[in-house]
């Protein structure tokens, strides 16, 4: 069965500790620790040193999306540590300045696809280019992303045709068109329906929907439903759709 | 483009409505009139704004004017974009994603031969459009600029129609494509031949023929004789003396002017061409998907 779970930039921004309290009574098996500022990464690997992340059979960690160039051997080294616990780091290809650097964390390293804001990242073509700076890299595949690119989900698919096996996290919620993520509504889900069917089953969904309360678990059946699977069994209130 | 084509241009937008738009829309006419660019037509198709909405919902009913069908098939068969690209491939990526997901008969794998039906009978529906209007602005415009028109409908406008049977039956010839089972892949096929026929919205009807030439070298001779006619047909076109004379000629002078009757016989000539290429018995496949889909 697929496993769920959700961002802790999504539930609590830069609160580790609390991402996961609002998870306690939540089914999920997969967790993606979020430090997208670079000074939220010493912070999360003490909170990971003491953390039980024993429910989690699937943990990645994002890294910081902005930083000055600088800073770009230190965040490597640091995030360096996730990857020797086998833990796959999500980066975006626009926070790479020096792709040698990144290349040290091989096949643990993640490029996700773009919105459509950015200049590079967004397409298969452009994503082919950034592999070809780092051919070890897996991808995450943001679906939001690429459905906020192109609505009709043409530029997904071929994502998915392209770089289809070096998938091995999906990133799911609704990007607004000033590209903010969003819950996830029920049109986006028969918009990620055209192309789910290509993602392989035993790729891990990502929540990054802005959710809480009993929004968890309606934002998990839309995020399976998107993925043409159920949570039967997992939920405690009735299903959404 | 020749040097007396009208310059057919809209700003497309794909988003959230804005005064602005209008705006802009007036600050490129301004600009192409200062670069001396002759401006859309009579009919006002074109040089003002236009909202992917309508080009995305509107195919079929009512809501779909003579001006809607008509850029939506000029955005798919023969437009290029300028600047940034992003609005243009979703615009054109949800229209072709409709005309395959709502294709009954591609999408429950009754059509064995994977051409999408509803995006050919659209593009044909298009063709017959303009031979009707041609008869319509005929009427309307008292014969004025009628030689000019014939001599379009004849040659550039018959070349866009058939480009775009040919964008539909490359969905056949390809053999990537054709393997497609839309029952078998389910919607993920979809998004497959939507990519693929995304590629030809990015080709000219000239480039579209060329391709077919250059993979069938029995059409070699096909190829030589329908690009030097249309060569010599862009010719005249550009040549200032002999487009102005087509605009202005009177219905009861056609039968002595020279110009007109070369356009007459170039017309003809591109007209046996494609003949050859949909109707030839020795073109086995081209002949058998014209008489599957081309008509009926």
């Amino acid at each position: 069965m697929r496993k769920y779970g959700f961002s802790t930039g999504a539930l609590a921004f830069g609160d580790f500790a609390r991402a996961l309290e609002l998870l306690e009574n939540v089914f999920v098996e997969a967790i993606e620790l979020s430090a997208l500022r670079p000074e939220e990464l010493v912070p999360l690997m003490a909170f990971v040193t003491k953390a039980n992340l024993s429910r989690f059979s699937f943990v990645s960690v994002h890294a910081p999306a902005g930083y000055s160039a600088w800073e770009e051997a230190e965040i490597v080294r640091h995030l360096q540590a996730f990857a020797e616990r086998g833990w796959p780091i999500v980066v975006h290809p626009d926070a790479i300045n020096r792709f040698t650097l990144w290349t040290e964390l091989g096949e643990h390293l993640l490029v996700e696809n773009m919105d459509k804001r950015k200049s590079i990242g967004r397409t298969a073509r452009e994503l082919t280019q950034i592999y070809w700076e780092l051919p070890k890299a897996g991808m995450c595949f943001d679906i939001a992303h690429a459905r906020q690119f192109d609505t009709s989900m043409t530029e997904a698919y071929k994502i998915l045709r392209d770089h289809g096996d070096r998938i091995r996290q999906v990133h799911i919620s609704e990007v607004t068109t000033s590209s903010k993520h969003d819950r996830i509504s029920p049109t986006a889900v028969r918009a990620y329906q055209e192309v789910s069917g290509l993602v392989p089953p035993d790729v891990p969904i990502i929540l990054e929907t802005p959710a809480e309360g009993e929004q968890l678990e309606e934002q998990l059946d839309l995020a399976a439903a998107a993925f043409n699977s159920s949570r039967a069994g997992q939920r405690r209130a009735g299903s959404v759709l | 483009m020749t040097a007396g084509s009208d310059f057919d241009w809209v700003l497309l937008v794909d988003g959230i409505a804005s005064p602005e738009h209008l705006d802009a829309c007036s600050a490129i006419a301004e600009h192409l009139r200062s670069e001396g660019l002759k401006g859309p037509g009579a009919e006002a198709t074109f040089g003002d704004l236009v909202f992917s909405h309508d080009l995305i919902h509107y195919i079929g009913g009512d809501e779909d004017s003579n001006a809607n069908l008509t850029r939506r098939m000029l955005l798919l068969l023969e437009s290029a974009p300028i600047g940034r690209d992003d609005a243009y491939v979703r615009t054109t990526n949800n229209i072709l994603n409709r005309y395959i997901i709502e294709d009954f008969g591609w999408m429950h794998a009754r059509n064995p031969m994977n051409v999408p039906r509803f995006l050919q009978n659209d593009i044909a529906r298009y063709w017959r459009t303009i031979a009707v209007d041609f008869a319509y602005k005929r009427r309307r415009r008292a014969g004025k600029g009628w030689a000019l028109r014939t001599a379009k409908l004849r040659l550039p406008r018959k070349l866009t129609f058939a480009a775009g049977l040919l964008m539909c039956y490359s969905c056949a010839l390809d053999p990537e494509i054709s393997a497609i089972v839309s029952s078998e892949a389910g919607r993920g096929a979809a998004a497959k031949i939507v990519a693929h026929l995304a590629t030809y919205v990015r080709k000219t009807p000239l480039g579209i023929f060329a391709e077919l030439f250059l993979a069938h070298d029995s059409l070699a001779p096909t190829a030589k004789r329908l690009f030097d006619t249309y060569d010599n047909f862009l010719a005249i076109l550009n040549d200032d003396e002999k487009r102005l004379r087509l605009e202005t000629l009177a219905h009861d002078e056609i039968a002595e002017d020279p110009v007109y009757q070369a356009v007459r016989v170039l017309g003809h000539e591109f007209q046996e061409g494609l003949d050859r290429v949909f109707f030839d018995p020795d073109s086995p496949k081209l002949y058998e998907l014209t008489r599957t889909y081309g008509v009926f």
